[in-house]
């Protein structure tokens, strides 16, 4: 079932489109990943599904109702750029994020109380922000995320600055809430994390979705006539032959694309004709980077302006 | 506008700049800088009084000797010795000679004059006054009228005039001052009412900056910490405005009140006695105007300071940027004080009345004079109408401005940002 959906979003800075006639759905109980570079239109799209901005067409649909300020309640935000408070203590940051979004009182207090206990911050709580070192800065960013309890989760490199035991903590705490049924979106220019973590993706270049849907569907569809290899050896030979469409080398693997999956025989056959010492010949794997590269790395260049 | 999101906003913000160390100095503070200054006039006229001397009066011969003893024995300081006087019979040589040979004590202020009165002073009441120091007026006054009084007792005796006449012609002329206004009772005019007019000002002025600094410098941080866009997804832009706004506005008015404290005081009760010189001719309905045009006009200018803490993304930008609105709070501020000598000038009276720099003008027109009711009340209206439209322009540029960062943004872009669709 669809629990949210973005409809035809438009919304333009003076000349510059930023984004242009966007469409997505988002099923229950998934990781959705909106990706795409820096400037590519996904932090307008996220500001317009949390109202912060008005799209100039579209419409985006929560449970079938269009959001509004309430809807914000619902949700859980961190942001790309995020920030605190740095004069204010722990809890009281805590509990100002909870106020804003409608909940106070000692339910809250008990709750802050408890993600402190786990996020191993309890007796940090009357530290100002200021003091804490980075690490834990995010921490208390992500607890006042999902304090309130939103139904819809919105995160933005969640992992980015923090050691590999808080990053298996934040994944396990992510995992919960998604199967608690909750939604989770993540926006990044990271394909190597989307890959890992989403189930749904779409990918947005120049304010325009250029693909989107169930990432394992994709992989299928753009693997066909794709091979991923490890060899050593010079392949240099294979420039220039007619079956080949590219080759990407991507430091431990190369991926090649040929023009028609029916070659794939053909290619393998070649490489074992020029003494090419094949460790790994994989006709089916495609890395969402290699998607990603292959849509919108030839177009690369003009980066758009960030509003 | 009233919601539980703003009021969260205006919570954390009342929290944040109560509890600030600043506040919590400049709150103290400023009273203590207001009690020294109305206890200024105070102590400067009790120091006057105090000041004591030490005279030489030379006389050719002896006919005023006792009398001048008696009436210079007559004042305060001599009476309780801490001045002395001392008389001597001396013509113009041995004045001379006497000057010659204190020269070093005059100059010390060992002595602090030398009164010389020739024999014709009598006659035309001319005498000298020789000191290192010949226009204290303060000395001199309190003695002028001792050898007045001898003088002219001695002019008249014996010329058949009734005691009347000569008391007349002993008594100088007083001017008694007073200040004319409608509808009062005529009054005892009193420099108080300046003195006051001016703390006003000044306290308008100060606040107005401080403020409004404070509050364009959170706006800064919030936007440079990234911490706005946290708040957005909570939060609309108009309600984090409001919140903010009003949250500041609701400190600076309580400090505003701590500020107006040692001035209630002063009116309702005798706590402080102020000389009569000094009196104030301003009731508690002067402070609760002064207290409601003060808050209306904290929120006009602290929605121009916040619009330019949203344009910028550092505090050097932002400071730079906040000359247009300084303008608008010297310039009233200037005329406030040129008003102080004529308070009726047309230029005060136009200002008064005009968007902006009537909340400064106006308070300092109404301490000093009777200003009518009708500008009064234009001038309230004209400040209410000034801030909602800011309110509403501010608004405008704030949503674009605290979302925008990289680089400083021009002002014609900031203009387009008002027709910008959010």
């Amino acid at each position: 079932m669809n629990v949210l959906e973005v409809k035809r979003l438009c919304k333009s800075f003076g000349p510059i489109k930023a984004v242009d006639d966007v469409t997505f759905n988002i099923t229950e109980g998934s990781v959705f990943g909106l990706i795409g570079r820096n400037g590519a239109g996904k932090t307008t799209t996220l500001r317009m599904m949390m109202n912060i901005y008005t799209p100039d067409s579209g419409e985006i649909l929560f449970y079938g109702k269009p959001v509004d300020n309430d809807f914000k309640k619902k949700v859980g935000y961190l942001p790309e750029e995020r920030g605190l408070y740095k004069k204010m203590t722990v809890l009281d940051t805590l509990l100002f994020f909870a106020d804003v979004k409608g909940k106070s009182g000692n339910d809250i207090k008990k709750s802050a109380n408890e993600y402190l206990e786990k996020f191993d911050l309890a007796d940090r709580k009357t530290t100002k922000i200021q003091d804490l070192s980075k690490g834990n800065q995010q921490k208390i960013q992500f607890i006042a995320t999902i304090l309130h309890d939103p139904e819809f989760l919105v995160l933005d490199e969640p992992f980015s600055g923090l050691d590999p035991i808080n990053t298996d903590l934040l994944r396990q705490i992510i995992i919960e809430l998604r199967d608690k049924g909750k939604v989770i979106i993540f926006s990044t220019h990271l394909m190597d994390f989307a890959e890992k973590m989403c189930d749904y993706i779409s990918m947005i270049e120049h304010g325009k979705i250029i693909l989107d849907g169930k990432l394992s569907d994709l992989k299928t569809k753009y693997a066909k006539r794709n091979i991923s290899m490890n060899y050593s050896g010079d392949i240099s030979f294979l420039k220039g032959n007619p079956i080949i469409e590219s080759i990407e080398d991507f430091g431990n693997t190369t991926g090649i694309r040929l023009k028609d999956a029916s070659q794939i025989q053909n290619l393998l056959k070649l490489l074992v004709d020029k003494k090419i010492d094949i460790k790994k010949f994989d006709a089916n794997d495609i890395s969402l980077h290699e998607i990603f590269v292959l849509l919108a790395g030839n177009k690369a260049g003009k980066e758009v302006q960030n509003v | 506008m009233f919601n539980q999101r703003m009021l969260s906003i205006l919570k954390r913000e009342l929290k944040d700049k109560i509890l600030s160390r600043t506040f919590i100095i400049m709150t103290l503070l400023v009273p203590l800088f207001m009690v020294i200054i109305l206890a200024l006039p105070t102590y400067l006229m009790t120091v006057d009084k105090d000041e004591s001397f030490n005279i030489t009066v030379i006389t050719e011969d002896n006919t005023l000797t006792d009398q001048l003893k008696t009436e210079i024995g007559k004042i305060e300081s001599v009476k309780q010795g801490l001045s002395k006087v001392e008389f001597l019979i001396k013509d113009e040589t041995g004045l001379n000679d006497y000057i010659k040979e204190n020269k070093k004590k005059i100059l010390d202020e060992k002595i602090t004059g030398v009164v010389y009165l020739p024999k014709k002073s009598t006659e035309d009441k001319l005498l000298r006054f020789y000191s290192k120091n010949p226009n204290n007026k303060n000395v001199f006054n309190r003695l002028r009228d001792s050898f007045n009084q001898v003088l002219t007792d001695n002019y008249f005796t014996g010329k058949k005039l009734s005691e009347d006449d000569i008391k007349y012609a002993r008594t100088n002329v007083y001017f008694d001052t007073f200040r004319i206004s409608k509808d009062e009772m005529i009054k005892a005019e009193s420099k108080g009412n300046r003195i006051i007019s001016f703390l006003l000002i000044f306290l308008l002025y100060f606040s107005l900056i401080f403020m409004g600094t404070m509050v364009m410098r959170s706006v800064v941080e919030e936007k440079n910490n990234r911490i706005v866009e946290v708040i957005l997804s909570s939060v609309n832009s108009q309600d984090l405005m409001t919140g903010k706004i009003i949250g500041s506005a609701i400190t600076g008015l309580l400090q505003m009140t701590i500020w107006m404290t040692p001035l209630i005081l002063l009116i309702s009760t005798s706590i402080f006695m102020m000389p009569e010189e000094f009196a104030l001719q301003i009731d508690l309905s002067l402070i609760l105007y002064f207290l409601f045009n003060f808050f209306v006009g904290l929120i006009t200018f602290l929605g121009l300071f916040a619009t330019v803490g949203s344009i910028f993304d550092n505090d050097q930008d932002a400071q730079s940027g906040i000359w247009p609105i300084m303008m608008l709070i010297m310039i009233p501020f200037f005329i406030a004080i040129a008003i102080q000598q004529n308070p009726n000038n047309s230029v005060g009276l136009i200002a008064s009345m005009f968007p902006f720099a009537s909340i400064i003008v106006m308070p300092a027109k109404i301490t000093l004079i009777d200003v009518p009711q009708w500008q009064i009340i234009i001038s309230i209206l004209v400040n209410i109408f000034t801030m909602f439209s800011i309110f509403t322009l501010a608004g405008k540029v704030y949503r674009v401005g605290i979302l925008s960062t990289g680089k400083k943004p021009k002002w014609s872009e900031v203009i387009k940002w008002l027709r910008y669709k959010y």
